[in-house]
């Protein structure tokens, strides 16, 4: 049989990215419905019953799951739970991780595991012993063909072909701004933002409820109304104040009206959409607006990896400043970051020279915030990009070798491009 | 526990408890490491007589004492093939995880499915009856373990060709 | 999900969004069994175009495929569809039923042989004597199905491989649920499941390569003509096609509920092993001031 497409995963927080090399994605919720209530901890798998007749379907429960749309469709039903096997980019069910790519394969790929190379990403700064334990299930429980597990910075280096840059990846749970030197990943410089979608839609949320606009909508989709707002109406402003200003001038011309149904009872309801439309995004630029914990403001965070990692790769990041994931996705975002930071190292650039007297000059620091059209999915795309590439096969690890060593193959992975 | 398994597993509790007398102990050959002698096996005074509890030919367990250290093996009853996959497959699944289990070895020794090295390290920071508690209760649950994920995966065979026999007669 | 669903939620989730709004597309997946589509629209954005690539295209062809459908073939495909979206039906439930027909595509496919061979079996048993053809159907690289009518009955035999030593055990296991299983009341007309993982069976034992087939696990699912006219014959090739995947699903639906319970059982080995650690008295030692002190 001639070599079929390898799959493509991309697990994240609140989205999972799945499709083959290059043609096809499909995005689904990365939930997880299961018979039980979405409180209880994880309980002993349930004893099989004496095996008898189809009346008693126990001993089969693990397979009375949904996952994706039809998890948060079933939300509502009696007797199933929902659950999120990622947190914070991380798996952190592995039970239900390991069925929620049972379904994802058998069901909406419709492959035979044991036909297929798969590619998965993964968190930076992820446990290797996480990787061993994805190893574990894919070879193990599915037979496949081989894997190659890699971090989602490398996957975005591939987009653009360039080897060095800063990649600013924020999805649903995690925002991670990563350094990357000649395709290698600077990890000690890495920096992790505890502010990502998740928090922009319960921003949102919350700025509407201050205005009184939430008694419309029914409580059980408040949530949703609050992330379709972030997602349609949001946009990066170029300074707060003369923003304010603008709409308490003409509050008619950009307040905008969202107009939602009830799930349950169908019923049409509508709200004002104000402020929160440049807020939201604002809390990268401004985290005071929303959080008490932590203060840094994006491009100083962004700064700050910079500076850490070594000076003979600065200039190269400050020029190729990636950005990746669905929280990158408001307008003006990438103009914004560009024109902080440009600040701050112009800032740092007249101080060196006041403070040499005037005689040494630098012929400044290029700043380039790079946007592209497939930013939102930019992982899954630089992974697929790879997978189609003919080196793939070469460098994914066999299920031969899987069984030869163990799962500790997965420890290492060549980069593509470099030196073996 | 079941009355046929007790004799068994009392005898085993002894002989580890009685064996696990360990003390701090450098080691002959190089100076400044301290290695556990059972594993090292360097000189022949350190290692005490070997023992096999054995149950019957498919149950038994290996206890190598020595004066620092002490590896215990266990060979687990399996009566098929598909009790033998499940064994192998459970005991890997262990000593993949061997990190957080302090006392696992992460291979067994050759002709035992599943090894765990005490030390004297574990002995004095450790409560030593309670490590003991803990080899025989894992001996206590693997068999029935072993068995009953032999059940469900009949069980689960059952159901399996039901449904589909059923979906296509009706 | 116990039965795996007969047709291809890709095509169906496509079709259905590019019905309500058209627009250009160009993508590959694949189904079950190493089949290939390719789902485009090289003309215009309401015309699409729908290619498979099955492996046992010629042999189906063969044994009566292609029955109404046109086909238009495309390079590295066997077999195309061209559906004008200005042209599907316009009610819901008979636009559903579009869809799925066309969602059902691989399977109808697949299902010719069968097809042919109770129409042969029919006309065997007015004559009572005689066998058909044995139809082979390859359809993956070193697994087939053979299906043979005779008087009065028609059998089907699958050959599957089990790559791991893991998976063979399991399958065994769940083979011999298959011959048990008839045992019940309520499916004794369910056909007749044998199966063997030596030889090789009786009909299929004459040809060339059957010394290979000594590896495999080989069954064969002959329906009786009672049974035969009882049930429905499309649910028939539905489950039959699927057979195989249906199997190799349940295993490692099997290894993951393993995995989970050997995850739960370790979980507790940990709990025991952890009740033998020394508590270490790790209070906080502060100053007058209210400071932590630390020791170095």
């Amino acid at each position: 049989m001639s070599t079929l497409a390898p799959i493509i995963c991309d697990n994240g927080t609140g989205y999972s990215k799945v499709g083959y090399a290059l043609k096809l994605y499909s995005v689904f919720p990365t939930a997880i419905a299961t018979r039980g209530p979405a409180s209880q901890p994880s309980r002993a798998p349930p004893l099989p019953s004496k095996p008898g007749h189809l009346a008693s379907k126990r001993g089969v429960e693990d397979l009375d799951f949904f996952i994706g749309d039809e998890a948060l469709a079933n939300a509502r039903t009696p007797g199933y739970g929902v659950h999120y096997p990622i947190r914070h980019g991380m798996i952190d069910n592995w039970d239900h991780m390991e069925r929620y790519w049972e379904q994802t394969i058998f069901k909406y790929l419709r492959a035979e595991p044991e036909d297929h190379y798969f590619l998965l990403t993964e968190p930076p700064l992820n446990p290797p012993e996480n990787r061993e334990q994805t190893a574990e299930i894919f070879f193990e429980s599915f037979n496949i063909k081989g894997i190659y597990i890699r971090s989602s910075w490398s996957s975005n280096r591939v987009t653009d072909r360039t080897l060095t840059g800063t990649v600013i990846d924020s999805g649903d749970g995690v925002t991670h701004v990563i350094p990357c030197a000649e395709g290698y990943v600077i990890g000690s410089a890495i920096k992790h933002i505890p502010i990502a979608g998740r928090d922009i839609t319960k921003f949102v949320l919350d700025l509407m409820r201050e205005r009184g606009e939430t008694t419309a909508i029914p409580p059980e989709d408040a949530l949703r109304v609050a992330g379709r707002v972030k997602e349609n109406y949001s946009y990066v402003c170029q300074d707060l104040v003369a923003e304010f200003r603008k709409y308490d001038v003409d509050p008619y011309k950009y307040f905008q009206r969202y107009d939602g149904e009830n799930s349950v009872t169908k019923q049409k309801y509508s709200v004002d959409v104000g402020y929160e439309r440049f807020l939201a995004p604002e809390i990268f630029f401004n985290p005071e607006i929303y959080s008490s914990d932590f203060l840094t403001p994006l491009p100083i965070v962004v700064d700050d990896v910079i500076q850490q990692s070594p000076i003979d790769v600065r200039r190269g990041l400050y020029k190729n400043i990636v950005l990746s994931g669905g929280s990158t996705m408001f307008q003006h975002f990438g103009a914004r970051l560009k024109r902080d930071l440009k600040q701050i190292v112009d800032r740092r650039l007249d101080a060196s020279a006041l403070a040499s007297g005037s005689v040494l000059k630098s012929s400044g620091v290029d700043v380039e915030v790079i946007s592209h059209k497939r930013q939102r999915y930019a992982v899954w795309f630089g992974g697929s990009l790879l997978a189609s590439l003919p080196e793939f096969y070469t460098s994914c690890h066999t299920k031969a070798q899987y069984d030869e060593i163990g799962p500790s193959i997965c420890r290492r992975y060549q980069i593509f491009g470099s030196a073996t | 526990m079941s009355n046929v398994l007790r004799p068994y597993l009392a005898a085993v509790r002894s002989t580890l408890t009685a064996a696990l007398t360990l003390e701090n102990f450098s080691s002959q050959v190089v100076e400044r490491h301290n290695k556990p002698e059972v594993e090292a096996a360097g000189s022949k005074e350190v290692l005490l007589n070997p023992l096999i509890i054995s149950r019957n030919e498919n149950e038994r367990v290996l206890i190598e004492p020595s004066i620092n250290s002490i590896r215990l093996s266990i060979k687990i009853k399996q009566a098929d093939e598909i009790e033998r996959i499940l064994c192998h497959k459970f005991t890997r699944f262990m000593m993949q995880r061997a990190e957080s289990f302090i006392v696992l070895r992460r291979k067994p020794v050759p002709g035992y499915d599943i090894s765990f090295l005490i030390t004297n390290t574990h002995s004095e920071t450790m409560l030593k009856h309670k490590i003991v508690d803990f080899i025989i209760q894992f001996m206590e649950e693997v068999d029935r373990e072993i068995s009953e994920m032999k059940l469900s995966l009949n069980a689960r065979a059952r159901i399996v060709a039901e449904s589909y026999l059923t979906a296509i007669s009706t | 999900m116990i039965l795996l669903e007969p047709h291809n939620v890709i095509i169906q989730t496509t079709l259905g969004e590019k019905i309500i709004k058209p627009s250009s597309l160009d993508v590959a997946f694949v189904d079950y069994d190493g089949v290939r589509f390719h789902l485009s629209t090289p003309e215009r954005k309401t015309l699409l175009l729908l290619s498979m690539h099955i492996r046992c295209w010629d042999e189906l062809v063969k044994y009566g495929a292609l029955g109404g459908i046109a086909a238009r073939l495309k390079p590295e495909y066997n077999v195309s569809l061209a559906i004008d979206l200005e042209q599907v039906p316009a009610g819901p439930e008979d636009r559903e039923a579009f869809i799925l027909s066309v969602a059902l595509f691989k399977r109808n496919a697949l299902a010719a042989p069968f097809e042919s061979a109770f129409k042969s079996q029919k006309q065997l048993e007015s004559s009572a004597s005689g066998q058909g053809e044995l139809m082979q159907i390859h359809y993956r690289d070193e697994e087939a199905i053979y299906v043979q009518s005779s008087p009065d009955r028609v059998t089907v035999i699958f050959s599957t491989i089990f790559s791991d030593e893991t998976d063979r055990i399991y399958g065994k296991v769940f083979l011999q649920e298959f011959v048990d299983a008839r045992r019940q009341p309520a499916i004794q007309n369910a056909p007749q499941v044998l199966y063997s993982n030596r030889d090789p069976p009786l009909e299929i034992r004459h040809l060339k390569q059957s010394t290979q087939y000594r590896r495999y696990g080989i069954r064969h699912l002959c329906p009786l003509p009672s049974a035969l006219y009882r049930c429905q014959r499309c649910r028939y090739h539905l489950a039959h096609t699927a057979v195989r995947d249906y199997l190799h699903y349940h295993i490692k639906c099997s290894k993951a509920y393993m995995h989970s319970r050997m995850r739960y059982r370790v979980a507790e080995f940990q709990k025991v092993l952890n009740r033998a650690k020394q508590e270490v008295a790790t209070t906080e030692r502060k100053t007058v001031t209210g400071r932590t002190m630390s020791t170095r």
